[in-house]
């Protein structure tokens, strides 16, 4: 996100779900598209059928990579090599979209001196990936003529994730392939409110519709409409920062509303400490996760089919969603209790239902402020920005220019993953989902189909390796990192590479974030859940 | 030949909603088809055929079967007096296929209690509901042959009511109806009939189809490209009429206290023939395919196919709904080709 | 049988379904046709959406610890003990001694309301959410 604002003014989709059925060229990378966004997979997988093109960059053998044209299996964590070197050959071969360069764009030159440094001989050497592919892939993706790049974790999950989204955003300015329809950068959206989150301020330094908190008008607009004084106007700790802060004992007090850290976060045991150490924490939640089994005080909340609400997906459009039954027993709608806290805590917020809420963000949100209950209870959802109640929504952004006015390339060097295997840690470890459960497991592995489809964590492993360790397909090994070791099945599969293995965090049986490094991006604070160097061993 | 006046049609539907649960189409705000509880403002006559299929008002996807309180057992045999009004003729051999299959040898109580206290309307289908329909391959349309209460033809401003059943002669009690000559209605019948089947072209490849997987020529390549784009969502079974596997699983809320469900399962899961070993005899999402599609084309129990073709009705949902066109039609057609 | 428009509670794609329900029973899923995004289709999760909705491990009521350990409490008292503890930890050391960490599975509104609660009621901007992670 924070990649994708700076290239182009705004960090979301640039493109719409539907644009999938009219591209002619697909670049997905690190995004395994059919298990973690099926209903997008799927389009892709329909687009081969009509004769569209694929391009796939990811390490593993994911499902998606039968139907490419070209895959390329690079080394993990070597992506702005990969797509630095593409760029040094399409601007080499003159394949660059020269108009879009010199009327949309800036900072053209810096980036032809970076990617100068990248010859495919030079990537071939980084990366893994035979010189002759990379040209292959880089005049595919040039040559095209609506080529959309879709990724997802596998890009941002890394040290240099920023890096990498800014690289993918400078390949698609290189070649004219936005601000058009089917075309674009989008990243793709891995849970059904990330987008909303972001959108209604769930960030340290911005409100909602991505209003800077240390800008002054701004401030002064919130205690305005919120009657207070004194908003904070330095930006806040991210979950991050959080976790360190509480650890130094500066942080005292977490609520967490509907998340689950102690599985989701890299380093398990960093982020136990860090709970622990709080004088005071308060989850909010459906299930007694594993995080909430640490709190002080739990507040049971109602699901998604027991309230009202909006939720905005990967292409930036909100829906609305209407209430089916009633929460269980006593428990409650996030709104309300939230409504119930602030009012004890001496700032009443007096709302009848959750469109009374809504009308307050159309009044505060300029991208949401036709984004009506009346409006979305008679359509398929808007896409923002959508200023006004006659304002049909955005399909695509950037069209005539990029909403900070022209795109800047950031040009980016390749710096290698934060922890690199050695002789006694000689693994990669790179973490995912798989297809039948979702996130931390606490609503899928309470569903008897889900969980009968994928019951445990494996490991996979690939063939060579096994051979080597002397591993059995489904034979229980023990796998360790500098900070935690975890046991569970081998999953011997070509899938993975050599040398790198793979698993998920979906299991609290098999808690792989315990071994995962809490190295984090130094802009976007995203760990790097797609890299850290662990060994393996058969459990006796 | 009984005859009602479109007109009437809100007022009637008002009439036998006062004494059943009435489910009949409607168009939602958002556009969406669907069947739910008749409502005068979203009802219509306008339809096309919604995903799910009506088996899902009788054996609901999710449904409790009993309940244990403090140690004693409740069986949830629930029925209303229920009616469904404008299922198509298709939808109507799906719940004959199913009845059938769910009646026979160990009866489904739970089915059966909601399938035989709901009165059925069928509305003759007057042409596709789109390209996917071949109902007139698998012999289950344009118009029913059987099964339902009342069955009505739409000629304009007219229905024609056939009435298939003593239960659809109560539905007529206190109805406002008109005659139409006997002779006269049956050649208005006659012509839908002729009218519809021309926009519903029977599909020929279904028989050879049929014939090439009877006689196992059926080459694995085509069953390993479906298997390589499936994404085993599950869907083709969850839309089809006829598609009647289920899964029981507990819940207990405390000692002494919980319910027992079931739950639709489909064969399209890799977990639904998995045996206890870890073994799968249909290992691959290929041969799962393969296995869907041979159970409906060739191997349906012949008594529950009634007086269709096979096990498959020719709705069309499952290729209408599939994220990658594995429908029976795209199956058919790779078979055949 | 009532049928709830909805949305898929996983992943981003935001696929519409109906929720169908009898009483406060869900009892199936039905994928909405006409939605541009999924278009009467669904994934495995999707499906299978109307399930963990009514499991025995849901939270019905607010839970205390008390002695080490987590037990019923009414929503009064557990109201009153994050108000009051969330106001003395500000009180003491500071807002920013406070931290906030809003939902990606949450709706919109419930969002804002939570970014609201931190940065109005208690005055910090350590308002954060997992979707980094």
């Amino acid at each position: 996100m924070v990649g994708l604002a700076a290239t182009f003014g705004s960090g979301a989709m640039t493109n719409s779900i539907n644009d999938f059925d009219e591209a002619d060229l697909f670049l997905v990378t690190g995004s395994n598209t059919t298990e973690q966004h099926p209903l997008i997979g799927s389009r892709i997988i329909n687009a081969k059928q009509r004769g569209a093109q694929l391009l796939i960059i990811d390490p593993r053998d994911i499902p998606l990579a039968k139907f490419a044209d070209l895959h390329l299996r690079h080394n993990i964590g070597t992506d702005v090599a990969v797509l630095n070197g593409m760029m040094n050959v399409i601007i080499e071969e003159g394949l660059y979209d020269k108009e879009f360069v010199a009327t949309r764009t800036e900072n053209f030159e810096q980036l032809k001196e970076v990617v100068s440094k990248y010859p495919p001989k030079t990537v071939e050497k980084i990366s893994g990936i035979a010189a002759a592919d990379l040209k292959k892939a880089a005049r595919m993706y040039a040559k095209a003529d609506k080529a959309m790049i879709a990724y997802a974790m596998g890009i941002t999950q890394h040290t240099t994730g920023v890096d990498n989204v800014k690289s993918c955003a400078n390949l698609a300015m290189l070649t004219g392939h936005l601000g058009r329809a089917a075309v674009g950068v989008n990243p793709l959206r891995g849970q059904n409110n990330v987008q909303g989150a972001c959108d209604m301020g769930g960030l340290p330094n911005v409100y909602s519709s991505y209003q800077p908190v240390i800008d002054a008008a701004v401030k002064k607009k919130f205690e305005d409409a919120w009657k207070v004084e004194g908003l904070d106007d330095k930006p806040g700790l991210t979950i991050t920062d959080m976790m360190d802060a509480a650890q130094k004992g500066e942080l005292k007090a977490l609520y967490i509303m509907g998340e689950n850290p102690l599985m989701s976060d890299p380093n398990t045991t960093h982020i136990e400490q860090s709970l622990s150490n709080l004088d005071f924490l308060v989850i909010q939640d459906i299930f007694l996760s594993e995080t909430a089994k640490k709190a002080d005080v739990v507040l049971p909340a109602a699901s998604f089919a027991e309230k009202e609400g909006t939720y905005t997906n990967t292409e930036r459009k909100a829906q609305l969603a209407y209430q089916a039954v009633s929460p269980p027993g006593q428990a409650r709608p996030d709104w309300q209790i939230i409504c119930a806290v602030s009012k004890l805590a001496g700032y009443p917020m007096d709302y009848a239902s959750p469109a009374d809420i809504m009308k307050e963000i159309n009044s505060l949100s300029p991208s949401y402020g036709g984004i009506t209950y009346e409006r979305l209870s008679n359509n398929t959802g808007l896409q923002w920005p959508c200023p006004n109640v006659e304002h049909p929504g955005t399909a695509f952004l950037h069209k005539d220019k990029f909403s900070k006015g022209l795109g800047t390339f950031m040009p980016c060097e390749f710096k290698p993953p934060a922890e690199m295997p050695d002789d006694e840690y000689d693994f990669m470890l790179t973490t995912g989902r798989v297809y039948y459960q979702f996130h931390t497991g606490t609503m899928t592995r309470r569903v008897n189909i889900l969980e009968r489809e994928a019951p445990e964590a494996l490991l996979e492993i690939n063939p060579d390796d096994a051979k080597k360790l002397g591993i059995r397909n489904k034979e229980k090994v023990e796998v360790s990192s500098r900070r935690g070791s975890v046991q569970l099945k081998a999953e011997v599969t070509e899938r993975v590479p050599p040398k790198v293995v793979f698993s998920t965090f979906h299991f609290n049986e098999a808690c792989i974030n315990l071994l995962t490094n809490s190295a984090f991006d130094p802009v976007a604070k995203i760990p790097e859940y797609k890299s850290c160097a662990v060994k393996i061993r058969r459990c006796a | 030949m009984k005859t009602l006046a479109k007109k009437d049609i809100n007022k009637i539907l008002g009439i036998w909603a006062q004494k059943h649960a009435l489910l009949a189409p409607a168009k939602m705000d958002n556009g969406d088809c669907i069947f739910g509880a008749f409502n005068e403002k979203t009802f219509t006559l306008d339809y096309k055929k919604p995903p799910l299929s009506p088996k899902s008002f009788f054996f609901p996807q999710a449904e409790v079967i009993f309940r244990v309180e403090n140690n004693k057992y409740n069986e949830v045999v629930a029925a209303k007096k229920g009616l469904i009004f404008g299922l198509r003729s298709c939808d109507m051999m799906g719940i004959r296929q199913s009845s059938s299959f769910m009646f026979r040898d160990n009866e489904d109580i739970y089915y059966k209690a909601k399938q035989s206290s709901a009165a059925m309307v069928v509305m003759a289908c007057p042409h596709a509901q789109n390209e996917t329909c071949f109902c007139t391959t698998t012999l289950s349309g344009p118009v029913a042959k059987k099964g339902f209460d009342l069955q009505l033809y739409d000629t304009g401003d007219v229905f024609l009511v056939e009435v298939g059943s003593p239960r659809g002669e109560e539905l007529l009690v206190g109805i406002p109806l008109a005659e139409m000559e006997e002779s006269k209605a049956k050649q208005k019948i006659d012509e839908f009939i002729k009218k519809a089947r021309q926009s519903i072209p029977e599909v020929k490849l279904v028989a050879s189809a049929m014939e090439k997987l009877k006689d196992k020529k059926v080459a694995e390549k085509v069953w390993d490209d479906f298997g390589a784009k499936c994404i085993t969502c599950g869907g083709c079974a969850f839309v089809c009429p006829t598609c009647t596997c289920f899964n029981v699983y507990d819940h207990q809320y405390s000692p002494g206290n919980g319910l027992r469900l079931r739950a639709w399962d489909a064969c399209l899961y890799g977990g639904f023939t998995r045996e206890a070993s870890g073994h799968n005899p249909r290992a691959s999402q290929a041969l799962r395919l393969k296995r869907r599609h041979e159970h409906k084309l060739l191997d349906y129990n012949s008594t529950d196919i009634q007086d269709g073709l096979c096990g498959c009705v020719g709705c069309g949902r499952c290729s209408d709904y599939c994220p990658v066109h594995i429908g029976t039609l795209e199956v058919v057609k790779a078979i055949a080709g | 049988m009532k049928r709830t428009r909805s949305v898929c509670p996983f992943c981003g794609c935001g696929c519409s379904f109906y929720i169908l329900s009898e009483g406060d029973r869900v009892v199936g899923i039905e994928p909405s046709p006409e939605n541009p995004v999924n278009k009467g289709m669904l994934c495995v999760k999707g499906w299978n959406a109307h399930e963990f909705i009514h499991s025995p491990e849901r939270l019905t009521k607010p839970l205390i610890r008390k002695k080490g350990e987590l037990v019923e409490a009414s929503w009064e008292e557990a109201l009153k003990l994050v108000a009051e503890k969330l106001l003395g930890i500000k009180e003491k050391f500071g807002p920013r001694a406070l931290a906030f960490l809003c939902s990606a599975k949450v709706s919109n509104e419930e969002n804002f309301l939570f970014m609201k609660l931190a940065r109005a009621a208690f005055k910090t901007n350590n308002v954060d959410h997992c979707a980094r992670l």
